[in-house]
This record gives structure tokens, C-alpha cells and sequence, in this order.
């Protein structure tokens, strides 16, 4: 956004525009009521522009002064009030700290106090930008914007930068970066060697002067003074300004010092002050003159710039991380896409290669389970033939057995549990499904009441039947002489004449 | 710096802003992080069918042969019609049949419905193998009969024959020399499987 800057001096105020490194001149005001009123009628239409002043007056009071290391709202109110016994109106009065001194009792801050001797001349103009609703800056002087010109043309340490601005030769001393001091004497139009010759001597002067003031040491170094001719004018002030063993000049071109700032253009007529409203444009320092209130507006859109800033730089952050994760996710596609077609390719060979196959009426997967099932079906089919064959043979040696029923099936022993109990103890299962034989008769030719010679010869039936693979299960005997159960007897009672019957039970485990 | 009414009105529109471009980022993460997880999941499929198609072209070998072994038995089991959709006429037809050619004097039936049966594992889906299970009661002059009426019944092919229990009994009812009356009683449970291959050609 382009801001505007009103340079303000003794006599005429000029408004400057700057926008992208180029400074054009907009409009110059005289320094009377005619000036403001003009200046009134310009920020018509300029609701909301930014705008920020540049003084550059003879007028202006640098004091240093000692206050406790203090923070926050403490300091704030110890600078107010010090400011406020040194100068009569505070509305532009600023209190620069120049750093910490450790004394014999307690911590100190260094404070250099500024204003300006005749604070009402800025009034009506910052009242009429007030009224305009533009957004004030800052009000700044040509001193507070010179360390940072010192930066960029490389001083360190102790330095002078002179400048020859519109207002006259600007001299501002500045130590670690932090000004100290600074002065304008009025110039008249002069020739460029007289001008170098008036730089020369004044820099002398205002050298002798600090060193009286003890700012600069009486034995020390000699003190550098960055010189910054008019355009086209170096050649000429090099031969003016000797160094000796008070001040080493630098000679820097006009041209040189805009392009070390980024200034890439000035409009005609313009002096060294371009120097400072650009720097007051783009890299105006934290110090000024204005008060809160005066920049209210200002604070109210940086708030606003702020809040879009930190929106966008979330937005961006988002932004920047779906965009690793859109990468990331590209990279699986591609990774994918690369997969399928080699899945692909080995589907075609392999369509290629079972097209060669034997002609089958369905597919391979299908033909496999099928064939796969039914065998695995017939391997648990078992036919029941077998073991009626293996009865009817063993049966064939026992003429006294009379068989009632045989009952074949499939399944696990231990799912009969509706029969009775067995009378014989149970062999252990050992898991699995089973064909079981369930095989029940009659013993003929034997007396009912012979217990002995009835178990004897279930048991030998039974024990016949436990070959070819089958295991006997239990067998239940037409009385029970386990200790469990009881044991009934009628010796020497009649006959009745019904043959004792038995159940034998068998397994045969499944491959 | 304390805002006034004004001001904070001033903030509300870039505050609005700024909570869009922060909500859009949101929305921006979680749409890519949906999109990186179809990612991820569609190369997890294309993995998957890369390495199934590989395994099996490595194994085409194996398959060739395997494929020519099990053909014949696959044509068997088609020519049985144990393949295709069940055949309970011909079923009726059969026993009726078994019970005329064997002089059977009792044969009675009674067919379940149709059920799934468990398979085993990697079956595929176009193939199921079903069971239907048959009921039989005869009465027998002889137990060979029974044996006779079994082998008959697994020869009349339609369906696979898998005999589950079969119990034989006296009837106990005495010969009157007049009528042939029935010495023995058997009962027994038959599975009839059949296969139904979707995947077949007609």
C-alpha cells in the first residue's frame, strides 16, 4: 500500500508519495494557514490513506537523561513524567532509550529525549489529517531516521552522517546505531565547493562541540563522518573533505546511498531528504513523536493486517501441508497406478497362457474347489456295507447270539448320552467323528439266572466284534454287577423262559 | 489499548476473514488427507491383486497340471449331474425303480429342503455345494436288501450319496405262509449333494 509523507520544515511543507522503492512528489503546501487549508482540500477522497510526517526543523531539543531499569507500565509512567519536566507540551515528545548503565548503587537506562522547541506548528496539519480520517503513521524527524540511513551506508561504532537536505545540512551523531545528537544549520544556495567547504567546517564544528559535550572522547580515535554529496558531486567533495586526526570523511554519492536504501527513483528538485522519507516509508523505526492517540487509526488497521496476515499465514501453513500430503498422496497413486498395471500384465500372461490350457466348462478356481470338496466329502463318505459284512461274519461264530437290531450311523460316541449308562467302563474317546455300531440281542441257550456264563459269552461276542477297527464302546449286559448299580438274584425260582438281552456299542474312527 | 464498539466492529470483518482462510486451510487438510487415504487403500488393492496375480503366474506351472488331473473327475461329477440344479424327479424316479426292479414290499421317503454346506476355505463365490437329506424306510425280506437298495440308489447317479446313519431292526411279526409278510425294518438318512457351479458354461 502507498504511503504518504509529508516533509515538514521551517518554511514549506512538500507531500511526497511512496510506492514500490519510488518517491514522487505529490504537492507542496506553504507553511502558513493558506498551506493547510490546501493541504485540507488534498486529503479529500483520501479516507483511510496512510500517511506519516517527516520534520526536518532547526527546532529540535535532544536531552539524555538517567531513569531506573524499569518495564511495562513503570517505565512507561517514569518516561511520561520525565518528558513531561522537560518539555512544556508532550503531544510530540519521544524518549529514546540508549541502553543500560551500571552505576555504584543501582541499575540505570540511558533515556535521549526529543521533541521539537515549537510543537504548535504540526498541530493544524495532524488535525487536518485527523479530520480526513487518514491513518497516521507516525511522526518522525530526520534524526530518529538517520541511524538506520548509518546502517546502510555502513558506519560502526561513533559516526556523523551529514546530509544536505532541502531544510539545510542535516549533521546527526550516532553511536552503536542509537542517535545521540543532531543538528541543521541553514544553507543558502551555493555553488557545490563552497557547499563541500561548509560541510567540512561544520562537521569540524559540531566534532569540537560533542567533544565539549564529553560524547565523544578527547584522545580518542578520530570520528567517522559518512558524507553524502548531491548527485554527480563525490568527485568535488572529496577534494573539500581532508581527514585529519579529528574526522575521517566518507564520500558517498547521492546516487549511491538512494541505491543502498532502495531507492530506485526521486522526483526533481529533491535533496538528500528522499533519503530519510524513504527510509520513513519502508523501514521506519519503532521511535516517533506521535502519540497513541494520534496514531489510533494506524494501530486499528496494523490490528486489521494482523488478523488477515495471521489468517493467511494459517491458510498457507494448511495450505503447505496438504500440499506434502497432496505429494504424498500422488506419489501412492502413482505407486498404485504402476501396481495394477503390473497386476495387470500378469493377468494377461496368465490369460494368455490358460487359453493354452485343456477346453473346461467352468474356471480353474471353480473346477479346483469343486473336485477339492467332493474328494474331501468322499474321504469322509463311509458306506455302512462293510460293517454290516464284519456283524454278519463275526456273528456267524456265536450260533447263541440272536441279534435284534443293528443301528449304524455317523457321528461321535459320547452323542449318545440319552442311552443308559454303561454297564462296562467307557474307553476314552479321542475325538473325532466315528462310525458307530450299535449292535443288540439276545443270548439263546443259556439260563437267565447263569450271570457268569451270560457275561462270558457277551464279552467274547464283543470281543470278536473289536477287530478290523472297531473299538468297543461299552456293552450293556442284562443285569449290572458293577459296584454302582445292583444285583438282583432268584436261585432256584422258575424260568420265565425270555432270553437276556444285551447291547453292544462300537466305534470305528474315520480316516 | 482498549478498542471501542467502532473498532472492534473495524476487526470483525478481517477477524471473519482470517477464521475462512483458517477454516478453508482445515477443510484443505482434510479433504487431502481423505484423498491420501483412498490413496493408500486403493495401492493397498493394487498390491494385493499384484501379488495374487504373480503368485498365480508363478504357480501356472502347478496349475496346468493340476487343471488336466482334476478335469476328468470335474466331467464325472457333470456327466453324474451332480453338477447343476437338483433332480428330485429323478430322484423319485430312481427309488421307484430300485423299488420295482428289487421287489421291495415296503419303500417309503421323505426329502428335506435344500441346505448350504460348510465348504472349505478360498471356495469361491459362484459355487455352492448343497445337501438334501433323504429319509428312507423299507421293509425287508433280508438284510441284503438293504445293501442291494444302497448300491442301486449311488449307481442311479443326480446327486452324491453320502449314507449318515441306517438302522435295521426285527419286526418281529411272525410268517403266515400265505402272504409275504416282512422279516426286518430298515430306516436310514442319506445326504444327496449336488454342486451348483454358476460359473459353468451351459
Amino acid at each position: 500500500m502507498a504511503r504518504h509523507l509529508l516533509y515538514f520544515t521551517a518554511e514549506d511543507h512538500h507531500l511526497y508519495r511512496s510506492s514500490g522503492g519510488k518517491l514522487e512528489l505529490e504537492a507542496k503546501f506553504p507553511g502558513d494557514d493558506l498551506g493547510v487549508t490546501a493541504f485540507r482540500e488534498h486529503l479529500r477522497g483520501r479516507k483511510g490513506a496512510l500517511f506519516a510526517v517527516v520534520a526536518d526543523l532547526a527546532g529540535e531539543d535532544f536531552h539524555e537523561e538517567q531513569v531506573p531499569v524499569l518495564r511495562g507500565s513503570d517505565r512507561e509512567a517514569v518516561v511520561q513524567r520525565r518528558l513531561a519536566q522537560r518539555y512544556r507540551d508532550t503531544r510530540l515528545a519521544a524518549a529514546l532509550s540508549l541502553g543500560r548503565v551500571t552505576g555504584p548503587q543501582r541499575r540505570n537506562e540511558r533515556l535521549l529525549l526529543a521533541s521539537f522547541t515549537n510543537t504548535q506548528q504540526f498541530t493544524p496539519w495532524l488535525e487536518a489529517l485527523e479530520e480526513a480520517d487518514a491513518r497516521l503513521t507516525g511522526v518522525y524527524s530526520v534524526p530518529l531516521l538517520a541511524p538506520a540511513l548509518a546502517a546502510r551506508l555502513g558506519a560502526r561504532g561513533r559516526a556523523l552522517v551529514v546530509t544536505a537536505n532541502r531544510a539545510g545540512l542535516r549533521q546527526c551523531f550516532v553511536e552503536n546505531g542509537r542517535l545521540r545528537f543532531a543538528r541543521l544549520e541553514r544553507t543558502v544556495e551555493l555553488v557545490p565547493h563552497a557547499l563541500a567547504a561548509f560541510v567540512r567546517s561544520e562537521t569540524l564544528r559540531l566534532t569540537q562541540y560533542l567533544q565539549t559535550l564529553r560524547a565523544l572522547p578527547r584522545d580518542g580515535a578520530p570520528l567517522e563522518a559518512f558524507v553524502v554529496a548531491p548527485r554527480g558531486e563525490r568527485a568535488i567533495f572529496e577534494q573539500a573533505l581532508v581527514s585529519d586526526a579529528r574526522v575521517v570523511f566518507q564520500t558517498i554519492d547521492g546516487a549511491q546511498a538512494e541505491q543502498a536504501i532502495g531507492l530506485r527513483q526521486v522526483p526533481d528538485g529533491a535533496a538528500a531528504e528522499a533519503l530519510y522519507l524513504h527510509l520513513a516509508a519502508r523501514k521506519a523505526p519503532r521511535e516517533q513523536f506521535a502519540s497513541s492517540g494520534d496514531r489510533r487509526r494506524y494501530l486499528v488497521w496494523q490490528m486489521q493486517r494482523a488478523v488477515l496476515t495471521a489468517g493467511a499465514l494459517g491458510f498457507a501453513a494448511c495450505a503447505l501441508y496438504a500440499g506434502t500430503r497432496w505429494f504424498e498422496g500422488s506419489d501412492l497413486r502413482e505407486r498404485a497406478a504402476a501396481q495394477s498395471n503390473e497386476a495387470r500384465v500378469a493377468a494377461e500372461r496368465y490369460g494368455r497362457i490358460t487359453a493354452a490350457f485343456p477346453v473346461t466348462e467352468t474356471s480353474t478356481e471353480n473346477l479346483r474347489a469343486t473336485v477339492l470338496e467332493f474328494q474331501s466329502i468322499a474321504r469322509r463318505n463311509v458306506a455302512p456295507e462293510p460293517s454290516f459284512v464284519h456283524v454278519s461274519r463275526v456273528l456267524a461264530q456265536f450260533p447263541q447270539m440272536e441279534i435284534d437290531s443293528v443301528n449304524w450311523s455317523i457321528g461321535r460316541p459320547e452323542d449318545r448320552r440319552d442311552r443308559k449308562p454303561p454297564a462296562q467302563p467307557v474307553k476314552p474317546d479321542q475325538g473325532g467323528e466315528a462310525v458307530v455300531l450299535e449292535i443288540s440281542g439276545r443270548v439263546n441257550a443259556t439260563q437267565r439266572n447263569d450271570y457268569r456264563g451270560i457275561t462270558a459269552q457277551v464279552q467274547s461276542f464283543a470281543a470278536a466284534l473289536e477287530s478290523s477297527g472297531y473299538a468297543l464302546v461299552r456293552t450293556h449286559l442284562p443285569f449290572d454287577i458293577t459296584s454302582e448299580g445292583t444285583l438282583t438274584g432268584d436261585i432256584g425260582g422258575s424260568d420265565s423262559g425270555e432270553a437276556p438281552r444285551f447291547t453292544i456299542v462300537l466305534t470305528q474312527r474315520l480316516p | 489499548m482498549n478498542l471501542t464498539a467502532e473498532e472492534l466492529k473495524k476487526l470483525a470483518a478481517p477477524l471473519l476473514v482470517a477464521v475462512a482462510l483458517l477454516a478453508a486451510g482445515a477443510a484443505l487438510i482434510w479433504s487431502t488427507g481423505q484423498s491420501l487415504a483412498g490413496s493408500k487403500r486403493q495401492l493397498a488393492a493394487a498390491e494385493t491383486e499384484r501379488k495374487r496375480n504373480t503368485e498365480r503366474l508363478a504357480r501356472i506351472a502347478e496349475e496346468q497340471r493340476e487343471v488336466s488331473e482334476k478335469l476328468d473327475i470335474y466331467k464325472q461329477l457333470r456327466q453324474a449331474n451332480i453338477l447343476g440344479e437338483e433332480r428330485r424327479l429323478e430322484w423319485a424316479d430312481a427309488i421307484t425303480r430300485i423299488r420295482t426292479q428289487r421287489e421291495l414290499l415296503d419303500l417309503s421317503y421323505r426329502v428335506d429342503r435344500q441346505r448350504m454346506l460348510k465348504s472349505v476355505p478360498g471356495k469361491p463365490d459362484n459355487i455352492d455345494f448343497l445337501a438334501s437329506k433323504m429319509n428312507v424306510q423299507l421293509a425287508l425280506l433280508h438284510e441284503e436288501d438293504l445293501l442291494r437298495f444302497l448300491a442301486d440308489l449311488r449307481g442311479s447317479g443326480n446327486a452324491y450319496y453320502v449314507v449318515k446313519s441306517c438302522s435295521l431292526a426285527r419286526t418281529g411279526q411272525a410268517a403266515t405262509g400265505t402272504t409275504i409278510t416282512p422279516r426286518l425294518r430298515a430306516n436310514c438318512e442319506i445326504d444327496l449333494i449336488t454342486a451348483l457351479d454358476r460359473g459353468a458354461k451351459k
